[in-house]
């Protein structure tokens, strides 16, 4: 019996996945703020005069940078609840997964960024009687901040991506909600064809609406 | 705060990256609107020098008071003694993420508390004196080097300091634009500002310096007036380098 492609399947299967992809979205934009004020912290960190502070953010990157997202979720979901004996739902595993785990990647792009504005910048903010950290707020991140939007742009859409893994701990989010589907169905090409294609519009999404907001931003300045 | 003229008290200066000693025993003083201009072959320590003064260098040892006040005495407030000396630096490092008026009166608001509309007359003015009064709105991108340059003047100016430390302000700049720069360092030196300049704009130190120091190998090898400077060179090494000009 030969396989039939049937559009059709598509269609229906499109409804039945708009919980799973709410979740998808929520899970990402709430991982990703904190992603973002973690990674923040930690390449600042990175950075610091403070050794203290310079070790623990560089353990942190180096641990999650070093092992699988999959692998973390894992843990966290079945090993830390051992031994912590408070249970966590899954989706809350899912957005600190994600928030961790971006964070890491995140803190690199920000510590890139900040050391590629030149030493000059910091030293005019200085001479003119700017403190450490006002010259960090005013002068140097948001020279930086516009140089981390092509590399962000690219980890927003990597953790989105991501959120797929956490069907391993039973999040019921897109790529969960198609195997379900697929469980009652077993149209597996139509389905996964729909899933995918979820992803990429959202993934496309994201590129665009970065590529708007860093024209945004350089239409203010001529830089 | 200080009760003799002197703006500027440096005192046995040395100052080492690593193993290499840069300066090797510096004493400088500058008197309250004197401008002293620093010549010397590159590499030789001028500009850290002058770097010391606003302690954008940390020191190895000796002392440097600025204004009265000893940098690096603990109850010194290094920000306000930086807002005290103005900097100006080859490669002008102008803000480019600010506007021209922005690039001037962020120091006015963030270090001075001062209301941004008062801020804004402030550079205004001083855009005007440095001639270039229909650039408040522009981006730094938008200039040329010699405005961009006399952007970071009226940015060092609005901060009403008490003195000015010049790094080879010229030195990046196409030639046909190095006049309009030393216009208007010009202009502030007949206005009685004291102005330390590390250049090699040898017309500059004949015509508005008081003062002309010479420094090779990390110390200071001759000190005089422009026209005995110029016209009797004392030290081999002035000699020799007076010549390859």
């Amino acid at each position: 019996m030969a396989f039939q492609f049937k559009p059709s399947v598509m269609l229906e299967t499109l409804p039945l996945l708009a919980e799973g992809l709410e979740l998808t979205i929520y899970i990402t934009l709430l991982g990703l703020v904190f992603g973002f004020l973690i990674g923040t912290v930690a390449g600042l960190g990175r950075l610091s005069q403070n050794r203290f502070n310079r070790s623990i953010s560089s353990i942190y990157i180096e641990i999650i940078r070093g092992t699988p997202m999959i692998v973390q979720a894992l843990f966290l979901y079945f090993g830390v609840p051992l031994i912590s004996g408070v249970r966590i739902n899954p989706i809350t595993a899912g957005v600190i997964t994600i928030a961790v785990n971006s964070g890491a990647y995140i803190a690199e792009i920000v510590r890139g960024a900040v050391q590629s504005i030149d030493a000059g910048q910091f030293e005019a903010g200085r001479s003119i009687g700017l403190t450490h950290n006002q010259t960090m707020l005013s002068i140097i991140w948001p020279q930086a901040f516009r140089r981390m939007i092509p590399p962000l742009g690219n980890q927003f859409i990597i953790s989105l991506k991501d959120t797929s893994l956490l069907t391993v701990i039973g999040v019921a989010e897109l790529t969960r909600s198609g195997q379900e589907i697929v469980a009652v169905n077993f149209r597996s090409f139509e389905v996964y064809l729909t899933v995918a294609i979820v992803y990429l519009c959202m993934t496309l999404s994201i590129a665009k609406a970065l590529r708007w907001y860093e024209k945004k931003l350089m239409a203010r300045s001529s830089r | 705060m200080s009760d003799t003229s002197s703006m500027i008290e440096i005192r046995n200066l040395y100052k080492s990256y690593g193993d290499i000693e840069v300066i090797k025993g510096v004493d400088l003083s500058v008197n309250q609107g004197e401008v002293v201009v620093i010549l010397g072959p590159s590499g030789s320590g001028k500009s850290t020098v002058l770097r010391c003064i606003n302690r954008l260098e940390e020191i190895t040892s000796g002392s440097i008071v600025v204004d009265g006040y000893d940098l690096y005495a603990k109850e010194t407030d290094i920000n306000y003694v930086r807002s005290e000396a103005g900097m100006v630096f080859q490669q002008f490092n102008l803000f480019p993420h600010l506007s021209v008026l922005q690039n001037i009166t962020i120091g006015l608001i963030k270090v001075r508390k001062m209301d941004k509309a008062e801020a804004d007359k402030i550079a205004l003015s001083l855009l005007d004196k440095v001639g270039l009064p229909d650039k408040a709105t522009s981006y730094p991108d938008q200039l040329s080097g010699g405005q961009k340059q006399r952007v970071a003047i009226a940015r060092s100016l609005a901060m009403s300091p008490k003195v000015i430390l010049f790094d080879e302000p010229t030195s990046a700049l196409d030639p046909e634009l190095v006049g309009e720069v030393l216009d208007v360092m010009k202009k502030l030196a007949d206005e009685g500002m004291t102005m330390v300049v590390v250049t090699h704009e040898m017309g500059f130190a004949r015509e508005v310096a008081d003062r002309v120091i010479f420094i090779a190998d990390g110390v200071i090898q001759e000190e005089e007036a422009p026209d005995e400077f110029f016209s009797n060179p004392k030290h081999p090494r002035l000699k020799d380098f007076l010549g390859k000009l």
